[in-house]
């Protein structure tokens, strides 16, 4: 049985080095997504383009206005002399509030117990514009607390970091990109190959050599096991090297894990071929089977527990859900397996009840 | 001329027939206007949560009642043991943990400085500079009222304090949906119309029937704009109901001019049509084909201002992303529909579209005419 497997190894193998375009694109999009999150996503918002209109003009309202340029959130893009300068600017996008403070401010500081400064909000992007209130109600207390320092309670807030002290989203979205490559060569690649041959008709070319038809899928499937290592680890070395994202845990064991993960993976894409007769019925079930969920689904950016609660429950299907705990637990968290077996077991019992299913599928498409 | 419309007819005969594509031009954008909608347009909320209180006072317990109904946080844990805490961030079980130390409202009748300890899973740093966001936020507000006692207690000393007056403008209610769905509707135009126009081709190349359609009287020009013409009429049928399905669905307001949307949707068209032109043109199989829009599209994706701000990333990739077509249409989409933007507001972005489309339409036209001969 082993001899016959290897000409279906080196066959496959053969397909593969054919086509070095598609494996270039594989281990290049990775690469250029990890220096994007490297060099240009980062989520902490500074240089928030604010105008001022100060109609005081006075000695409190110049410090006010200190307390906004004094910190690195807050870039002032231009004085204003009129409230009707305000709209057009933040229809040309050129600034996303606007501090007015009233003419009178100086004075009624003094002699009464509050005194207003009107603050507009661009609240299109709701996420920016909470944060950007949260700013400037900070900048305002500040400035409070400077004029009655009587009233000061010193409670500090320390924030302790842990795993990614430097809030750096590198290593958050590098093991995703693990699971989503890993996911893309074995469940995509491979239904896509073995409907190929369905497809063009080779497929009953080797049913009828005295090949049976685990040994085909097994021998059609070893090379994408071992293609998707080499790139794994290729896109691991590059973000360690370039990135320095850490690699707290044993690697063997992450190795050890990715194989049950890839042998879910597998499974999937070999249910798929099993369904699907052209390579564009596979590639569109895997598209929406496989990479999409991957890529949604499995907290790889968007975290599940900020989902509504339906995709919360269909997130428990989605495998690389369970091997990214498995890997942001070894590469970030550095933990063992004693945390990490409940995952292992999900994903081999996914596996398994995949291939029992596309196995008995094969068997009728093929040679019924 | 005439001959156009035949090929158009059997362009979308082929799609009807055709379960795949038909899967990837209406399943695909349903599943993605549901799914991403909510996903990318969910707050940051049921952070899950263990509160320390080594305090015990009936200050402390203010302070964690307020965690408890800030809505925020669901708070799983209420543990004496400092100790346990590295236990549950380490299993996954919460990704914050606030730590009330002793003597905590002792401290704060005497003027004593108290430190409140925040343990976050730093992980998703999105994720957790927003948790610490509202944890700052939650504190400064107690913080803050309890000032506002000290100064009732003792009226000899009126303070002088500044009331700031928040008004927000175009999403009073901070709706986040509205700022992300219809960037759906942009993204699924430039999915479905690159992805089709690049398989197209190719998979009449890798069939064989390329061939016979160069040896009927048409032209190659005719050939080109019968490829091309169903599939942008597919575009704004996706369109059409990615902005239905905004309008029911997600109840998005939509107050702009949606003419003036539809022209720059036209003039975008010429962006993904040529890019899944010059794919085709490129590719020599489907799979290929599908990693290099895919890998286009990803590209696309990131730096468009779609998903992750560009304001926030650095300079250098700021001007990057002015190369990204769809950073521009992102902008487009947002200005007409949230601030009801006329023509002069966004004009610039008008421009820069036509500049795009014209090359890489043009470059795409190019190298087809090299590939067919």
């Amino acid at each position: 049985m082993k001899s016959r497997i290897i000409p279906v190894i080196r066959k496959e193998l053969i397909h593969i080095l054919r086509d070095p375009r598609s494996l270039i694109i594989i281990f290049v999009m990775p690469t250029l997504m990890i220096l994007l999150f490297g060099y240009a996503i980062t989520f902490d918002i500074k240089d928030i383009k604010i105008a001022v209109l100060d109609q005081d003009r006075s000695q409190s309202s110049r410090q006010l206005i200190d307390k906004f340029t004094n910190t690195n959130y807050f870039q002032i893009a231009g004085e204003l002399t009129s409230r009707e300068q305000i709209e057009p600017k933040m229809k040309r996008r050129q600034i996303v509030a606007a501090v007015i403070i009233p003419s009178g401010f100086g004075r009624d500081l003094v002699s009464l117990p509050a005194s207003p400064v009107q603050i507009l909000i661009d609240g299109s992007n709701a996420n920016t514009a909470t944060i950007v209130i949260n700013y400037v109600t900070a900048a305002i207390n500040n400035y409070n607390l400077d004029i009655n320092r009587n009233i000061r309670i010193p409670v500090q807030v320390q924030p302790r970091i842990w795993y990614n002290p430097d809030l750096d989203s590198t290593n958050f979205i590098v093991p995703g990109l693990l699971a989503v490559l890993m996911m893309m060569i074995c469940a995509m690649l491979t239904s896509i190959t073995i409907s190929r041959e369905k497809e063009t008709g080779t497929m009953e070319q080797i049913l009828v050599s005295p090949i049976k038809s685990h040994e085909i899928i097994i021998g059609k499937v070893i090379p994408y096991i071992l293609v998707s290592f080499l790139v794994a680890s290729a896109v691991l070395m590059f973000a360690k090297i370039v990135f320095n994202v850490p690699v707290r845990g044993s690697l063997l064991l992450l190795a050890l894990l990715s194989l049950v993960f890839i042998y879910a993976s597998l499974s999937l894409g070999v249910l798929i071929s099993s369904r699907a007769k052209t390579q564009q019925v596979a590639l569109m079930l895997s598209l929406v089977g496989t990479l999409l969920p991957s890529i949604l689904l499995s907290g790889f950016i968007f975290p599940i527990f900020a989902m509504p609660k339906v995709l919360q429950y269909l997130s428990y299907i989605v495998p690389a859900k369970y091997y990214l705990v498995i890997v942001r637990g070894i590469l970030l968290k550095g933990i063992g397996f004693q945390y990490l077996y409940a995952p292992v077991i999900f994903l081999f019992i996914f596996g398994t009840l995949l291939l029992a299913i596309s196995m008995r599928n094969f068997k009728t498409n093929l040679e019924g | 001329m005439f001959k156009i419309k035949y090929i158009i007819r059997k362009e979308f005969q082929q799609v009807r027939r055709d379960r795949a594509m038909l899967a990837i031009i209406f399943v695909l954008p349903i599943i993605q206007l549901l799914i991403l909608g909510y996903i990318i347009s969910s707050e940051v909320t049921n952070i899950s949560t263990a509160i320390c209180d080594m305090d015990n006072s009936s200050l402390s317990r203010g302070i964690i009642s307020r965690f408890e109904q800030s809505g925020y946080f669901n708070i799983n844990y209420y543990e004496q043991n400092r100790d346990n805490l590295r236990d549950y961030l380490n299993s996954g079980r919460i990704s914050v943990a606030i730590v009330l130390p002793p003597h905590l409202s002792e401290n704060l009748t005497n003027r004593q400085v108290s430190n409140i300890q925040v343990l976050l899973d730093g992980q998703d740093a999105n994720t957790a500079t927003i948790t610490l966001g509202y944890v700052n936020m939650i504190l400064r507000q107690f913080v803050e009222e309890k000032q506002q006692q000290y100064l009732s207690i003792d009226p000899a000393n009126v303070p002088h304090v500044i009331q700031p007056e928040t008004r927000v403008w175009y999403n009073p209610d901070l709706e986040y949906s509205d700022y992300m769905v219809p960037g759906i509707a942009v993204f699924l135009l430039t999915i479905v119309t690159s992805l089709l126009s690049a398989m197209g081709l190719v998979r009449e190349r890798e069939i064989g029937t390329l061939e016979q359609l160069l040896v009927t009287p048409l032209k190659k020009y005719e050939l080109l704009v019968g490829k091309i013409i169903p599939f942008a009429i597919l575009g704004f049928v996706e369109l059409a109901i990615a902005l239905a399905f905004a309008r029911v669905w997600y109840h998005i307001p939509m107050v702009g001019n949606l003419l003036l949307f539809a022209l720059f949707a036209v003039v975008y068209l010429f962006t993904t049509l040529g890019l899944g032109l010059f794919v085709s043109a490129t590719a020599h199989t489907q799979q290929q084909a599908l990693l290099l829009t895919w890998f286009f599209l990803v590209f696309m994706f990131l730096m468009s201002g779609f998903v992750f701000p560009i304001e926030n990333m650095p300079k250098p990739a700021q001007y990057i992303s002015y190369l990204n077509p769809m950073r521009y249409m992102i902008i487009v989409v947002r200005e007409i529909f949230i601030k009801g933007a006329k023509i002069y507001h966004i004009y610039w972005q008008g421009v820069a579209l036509v500049i795009f489309g014209g090359t890489i339409f043009s470059f795409a036209v190019l190298k087809f005419q090299q590939r067919m001969k």
